[in-house]
């Protein structure tokens, strides 16, 4: 079963003086059921955009989407109260308690009272429920959001950025909780510009820039996509230079202990022939598995994401 | 739970624990109760007690705060609401599960409460008061004009609130929405000045404007004929112009009409503009 299905979703911000700028372009894909989709993208890309009209928060300029296979205004009203989502950071009244903003989202989602205390001892908020929310930290608060995403036992979870502000440990806790919710076969859609959070989550990915698609899949097949290999010898210099002349070769980066070259073909016998035939004996010459943070950077341009949260 | 119910569970929870909305309501208590205090030591102040004069149900205009209920209640709305675009809170409670509809209509019903209760609050205090107090009471306590002063008062709380309420969702924003709703009062005031200069014609027109409308519907000239030949002799005597007012029936249908407005623009501002 499709559980979001968009067709060239589009939204367009008029900027003043006649002028617009497009945050989303076109965009579409699709999410099945019980699939963890990684909704990848820079800063400013259009993640929180796109998800903010499938929401129902932001209007489309163009395009259409359904939700469930519902499409129509009052079929996708009862559409999202199949799903559980936060979006940017955590939106709770700061005088409140913690559990009281619960009661306040509980009652929106019509879920009784006990349900609240076993969503906030999942989030591991249980001795701070009474406390305000204002007095949280930003851990806290995140995990208040994803607290309140579960409340309704919802088939489609949406997370914006879940691992924003938290520690390791935190981070590796909001991971279980999604592996937890994927093992009850719900289905997951998780936007970040984390990318090893992405790889080490989700099954499924779209990468996203400048408000378009510009990969989707497979998180295997988006890795292996690229054929590379890692190459080590002697004279890395003389490597470099060799590996650039190559006609299979489409890029040569230097890598920590090596070199690595991206291919037009997996052919690695050829290129073995070709640097003993430039008089380059290699030490070392293996396929190189792409990571999603490699795949990411090639397709843009490792704009946006700052490299420490990249390497992180 | 029926919708609405479920809306004004979650109104009242959000209301009564916003410390801001408490102070603001606990002022409006305190002014309410110095209000009835002091005027009615100033008129009496001869007697021993400052509520031993208090009649009803003549009583009853002196103890409606006409004068500052309805700005309170704006206020009021504003702090209420503007601060769940900041706080995101309204975005959230649609990506909940909740239309952008049911959250406009959960701060209707805010509205309608909030009236209710700017309204009881000054009855009860000062109702509770007069009745309470040794004066010498009518046979009744509402006639059919104080029935209407009261309406009066109503709707010029409900048009103030649908302001608020209107500001709110179009400003997004506490602190302009409030200063926009306190400066609209000065501009009224030159508007029509302006307008009246300009051309006799349109003096008229002035007496339609929100805040004159509000002024009359809560003049008690209005309500009682007899203040009203009384006050037109003196003015008469020296050489100014009579007092004149629309009839009742008109500025209720015109307070009526200018808070469908407010809440028609909130409405759209809701429906149309992204969360």
């Amino acid at each position: 079963m499709t559980v979001i299905d968009t067709r060239d979703l589009t939204k367009r911000y008029r900027t003043g003086r006649g002028a617009s700028v497009v945050a989303v372009d076109q965009v579409s894909f699709s999410v099945e059921q019980g699939q963890v989709f990684g909704f990848l993208g820079p800063n400013g890309s259009g993640k929180t955009t796109t998800i903010g009209m499938l929401l129902g928060i932001i209007t489309p300029t163009a395009g259409s989407f359904r939700l469930f296979g519902a499409s129509a205004p009052r079929e996708l009203l009862a559409a999202r109260g199949r799903i559980g989502a936060t979006l940017e950071t955590p939106n709770f009244y700061p005088y409140l308690s913690g559990r009281d903003n619960l009661r306040i989202a509980a009652a929106v989602k019509g879920v009784d009272g006990p349900r609240i205390d076993a969503c906030l001892a999942l989030a591991g908020l249980g001795d701070r429920g009474r406390h305000r929310f204002k007095t949280y930290s930003l851990g806290m608060k995140q995990r208040l959001a994803l607290a309140a995403t579960m409340l309704s036992d919802p088939e489609l979870v949406v997370l914006d950025e879940p691992a924003n502000g938290l520690d390791p440990q935190g981070m590796k806790e909001v991971r279980e909780i999604i592996g937890v919710l994927a093992d009850q076969g719900k289905t997951i859609f998780l936007s970040s510009h984390l990318l090893w959070e992405v790889e080490r989550t989700c099954t499924h990915v779209a990468i996203v820039r400048t408000g378009r698609i510009v990969a989707a899949g497979a998180v295997q097949d988006i890795v292996r996509a690229g054929v590379a290999a890692l190459v080590r010898a002697a004279n890395e210099d003389a490597l470099v230079a060799a590996l650039q002349r190559y006609p299979e070769a489409s890029s040569v980066r230097p890598s920590g202990g090596g070199v690595i070259v991206d291919l037009h073909s997996d052919d690695l016998a050829s290129l073995n022939r070709y640097l003993a035939g430039q008089g380059i004996h290699v030490s070392h010459l293996a396929r190189h598995r792409q990571s999603l943070e490699e795949v990411f950077i090639d397709l843009t341009g490792g704009e946006g994401a700052p490299m420490s949260e990249i390497a992180s | 739970m029926s919708l609405l119910g479920v809306l004004l569970r979650i109104e009242a929870l959000k209301a009564v624990k916003r410390p801001a909305f408490c102070v603001t309501l606990g002022i409006f208590v305190a002014i309410v109760t110095t209000y009835v205090v002091t005027v009615f030591s100033e008129k009496y102040g001869a007697l021993p007690s400052p509520y031993r004069a208090v009649a009803l149900p003549e009583g009853w205009r002196y103890i409606l705060p006409t004068n500052f209920g309805p700005a309170f209640l704006g206020v009021s709305m504003i702090l209420l609401f503007a601060p769940e675009f900041s706080w995101r809170t309204a975005r959230q409670q649609v990506i909940d599960g909740l239309s952008r509809e049911r959250v406009y209509l959960g701060k209707v019903m805010l509205l309608l409460v909030l009236v209710a209760l700017f309204l009881a609050i000054p009855l009860l205090i000062g109702g509770g008061a007069a009745i309470v107090s040794p004066s010498e009471d009518g046979p009744v306590l509402v006639r059919h004009t104080e029935f209407n002063y009261m309406l009066g008062y109503t709707l010029v709380l409900g048009l103030a609130g649908s302001a608020g309420l209107m500001l709110a969702a179009l400003v997004r924003s506490s602190g302009p929405a409030l200063g926009i709703f306190f400066v609209y009062t000065l501009i009224e005031a030159s508007v029509g000045s302006l307008l009246g200069r300009w051309s006799d014609a349109l003096q008229p027109i002035t007496k339609f404007f929100p805040l004159v409308v509000c002024d009359s519907l809560t003049n008690a000239l209005l309500h009682y004929p007899e203040l009203l030949a009384s006050e037109n002799a003196n003015r008469a005597a020296y050489g100014r112009e009579l007092m004149e007012f629309l009839d009742f029936e008109v500025l209720a249908v015109t307070a009526l009409a200018y808070a469908a407005l407010f809440l028609g623009i909130a409405f759209l501002s809701m429906r149309q503009r992204d969360l």
